[in-house]
């Protein structure tokens, strides 16, 4: 197994150097040509926010890391990446990783959702311009199983990992029919939106969006399906909301316990989840304090995230153990690539000997005659190569290493002059 | 017969100890998988009480309703049979652990005190008096499986409240989810208990001579459907808080309790069962 690859990512280098190194789909396709050409016979380059990452099979032995890094820093034109920057992966080890990187457990925090869809996408770009073949489509299969077994066998992606899906978690806690309820964001910005878009998928009645621009609360509005209310009217319908997710950056209070106070008068009590996402904070935290007010800020919901990640973590020794069992099904996949091509040839071999010998004697026969000699000549084809077939067969069963193996092989090669041929059968 | 209902007697307290395990190791290690195999586990466990308070009725002639370790084990029955609808119904499971522990607690009792009666007052065979103590006893079951769902409530109230987000936050329904459960016991435990009400103050005058209105036992069960009927009717009509209902709901559920304490044991009534 000749795979050799780096990879440069959220642990060896800082945002600034990984945003450098992105490459988009189309970046990938252009240089794939590139790097077919003087580095990798057939590979895959996958480039995410936190990776940038070069694997494949050399095009030649004198192949380094060295010749890895140089290419990326000519196609990209960086000079700041340094040796430290790079994680180096050969053979066993690079599959590993790419497993590791597919089940996401490589990635900054782990059990992240997207990593799968990048990992496939990386592997259909290199299939669509020809930079796969039989090696790395096996790798591509296999990364992806590892991906989807992660998912449905493990407990790695469930629990909020971010403060907005956080808040979304609280939320679900306290209500039972969210497409009964309604939910009110202040603000307009990244938060604001993250949240909103959260609030949509959990099917949430109604969503209203308030800011001070109300420019950008209705582009927020128009992508989640919200209705815009103007900032400066917001307070008057504070009671008609069940959900108050806040995320501005305004440098004071916008909503005091006071005005809370009355509106949960109006309510009647009824139950008001207030998150408050923003820094600095939007609400004032006295609001905890009142009946029937579930009140959360970044440092509680943090608590949630945290406590997540901590339970993601162990689910790790049960990603291992199926990396473990998918890294032992591609060893010996890898292990029977030169052999099976060479038990087919030999028996193509014999095959075509014994097609000429009838072929030569065809007109000379009977019809009945000769499909009594053709039955022969496949009885006795099948019965020559009977033991060496076998012998093939448990060689590649074995628990000799890869080394021992080809060298076991290598005679029944040599003897029917099979050498070269099967290389070039294993990559058709 | 007898030596089986013996066994099934001393097993039974046996096998609600497993099942509360079984569903305390299912909140506690989070795992859904045990969730199927708890229920099948719950209804095999019914069928075995059901098979033993069924032969017990046989051997002995009369309905298990005649001593309070008898009624225990009905108690123990009814709440866990009830919680087994509730969860079919409601589709909220999880929550076993508390609720099975109170089936555990009767029979229990119940195994440790229980008696061969052979020889009961004819009344006992009656089939007014099965309904009018089933219903009740079921009644009770319902308000018990409320107070639980109320105390659930209350417990991950507090925990959202002060952003403690641990197994409780974690493991447990929604509040409304629980607030429903507890409010639907209850009226569940209210229709019941006014069907007993209803059959004793038709059926009693008639099967006791010394039947009176003022007897405590009768007084205090009328309290006790007063006080739910309250808080049903300020529910429904006059759209009670969530964390108010289950106060009140609790608070019924302690005078339940506290009521049945003192006029069992302190006070004398026609309407006595042991």
């Amino acid at each position: 197994m000749d795979l050799l690859g780096i990879s440069i990512n959220h642990r060896t280098a800082d945002i600034s150097l990984r945003e450098k190194l992105f490459c988009s789909p189309e970046e990938i396709r252009n240089l794939i040509p590139e790097l077919k050409k003087n580095i990798f016979s057939e590979g895959v380059v996958i480039s995410t926010c936190n990776r940038t990452e070069i694997f494949g099979i050399p095009v030649s032995d004198n192949i380094s890391y060295s010749d890895i890094l140089n290419f990326i820093k000519d196609w990209k034109k960086i000079n700041d990446i340094t040796e430290k920057n790079i994680e180096r992966y050969f053979s066993c080890s690079a599959v590993k990783h790419i497993f590791n990187v597919s089940a996401g457990i490589d990635s900054m925090i782990p059990g992240d959702s997207q990593i799968l869809g990048q990992v496939k996408e990386a592997f259909t770009i290199s299939s669509d311009n020809n930079f796969s073949e039989l090696f790395i489509n096996r790798l591509s299969d296999t990364a992806i199983k590892v991906g989807k077994r992660t998912i449905s066998e493990t407990k790695i992606g469930e629990g909020a990992v971010t403060i907005s899906y956080a808040a979304v978690q609280v939320i679900g806690k306290i209500f039972s029919n969210l497409d009964k309820k309604s939910a009110l964001v202040i603000g307009a910005g990244q938060t604001a939106s993250l949240a909103a878009n959260h609030l949509k998928d959990k099917n949430i009645g109604k969503i209203f969006i308030t800011n001070r621009t109300l420019a950008n609360s209705i582009i927020l509005a128009d992508k989640t399906g919200a209705v815009t209310i103007p900032f400066e009217e917001f307070k008057l319908h504070l009671h008609k909301f069940d959900i108050i997710i806040s995320a501005t950056s305004s440098p004071g209070f916008l909503l005091s316990e006071k005005e809370i106070k009355e509106s949960m008068i109006k309510r009647r009590n009824n139950p008001v989840c207030i998150m408050d996402i923003a820094l600095p904070r939007d609400i004032s935290p006295e609001a905890r304090d009142i009946e029937y007010v579930f009140y959360n800020d970044i440092d509680s919901l943090k608590n949630i995230v945290d406590e997540n990640i901590k339970r993601r973590k162990t689910e790790i020794i049960k990603i291992d153990n199926i990396i473990m069992e998918e890294m032992i099904s591609f060893h010996n996949w890898c292990n029977n690539l030169n052999i099976v091509p060479a038990i087919k040839l030999l028996r193509e071999f014999f095959e075509d000997i014994g097609n000429d010998e009838l072929n030569k004697i065809k007109n000379k026969v009977t019809e009945d005659d000769y499909i009594k000699l053709e039955a022969m000549t496949k009885r006795l084809i099948g019965r020559l190569l009977h033991n060496p077939t076998m012998k093939l067969k448990s060689i590649s069963e074995s628990s000799l290493s890869e080394q021992e193996k080809l060298k076991e092989t290598a005679i029944i090669k040599e003897i029917f002059g099979l050498n070269g041929k099967i290389e070039n059968k294993a990559l058709n | 017969m007898i030596s089986a209902i013996n066994s099934l007697n001393t097993a039974l307290p046996f096998l609600y100890f497993f099942l509360f395990f079984s569903y305390g190791y299912e909140f506690i290690s989070e795992e859904n998988k045990f969730r199927k195999a708890n229920r099948i586990y719950l209804i095999i466990v019914l069928i075995t009480h059901f098979f033993y308070i069924i032969s017990r009725t046989i051997e002995f002639n009369h309905p298990p309703i005649t001593a309070k370790a008898e009624i225990f084990t009905i108690i123990a029955f009814s709440v866990a049979l009830s919680y087994l609808l509730l969860e079919i119904f409601s589709k909220v499971s999880g929550t076993g652990v508390f609720i099975i522990f109170i089936s555990f607690l009767f029979q229990v009792f119940s195994s440790l005190f229980i008696e061969d009666l052979l020889e009961v007052p004819d009344i006992f065979r009656n089939k007014l008096l099965g309904i009018h103590v089933v219903s009740a006893i079921l009644g009770y079951s319902g308000f018990t499986i409320s107070a639980v769902y109320g105390i659930l409530y209350l417990m991950l109230y507090k925990d959202i409240k002060i952003s403690n987000f641990g197994l409780i936050f974690n493991r447990l329904p929604n509040l409304e989810t629980l607030e429903r459960l507890s409010f639907i016991s209850a009226v569940i435990g209210f229709m019941l208990l006014s069907l007993a009400i209803v059959i004793g103050l038709f059926w009693l005058p008639w099967a006791f001579p010394d039947f009176s209105i003022w007897d405590p036992k009768l007084l205090v069960s009328l309290l006790i459907w007063i006080i739910y009927g309250y808080v049903i009717f300020a529910k429904w009509f006059n759209d009670l808080p969530s964390k108010k209902v289950v106060l009140y709901l609790i608070a019924d559920f302690c005078f339940v309790i506290i009521s049945m304490i003192l006029t069992s044991f302190f006070t004398k009534s026609f309407h006595y069962f042991g």
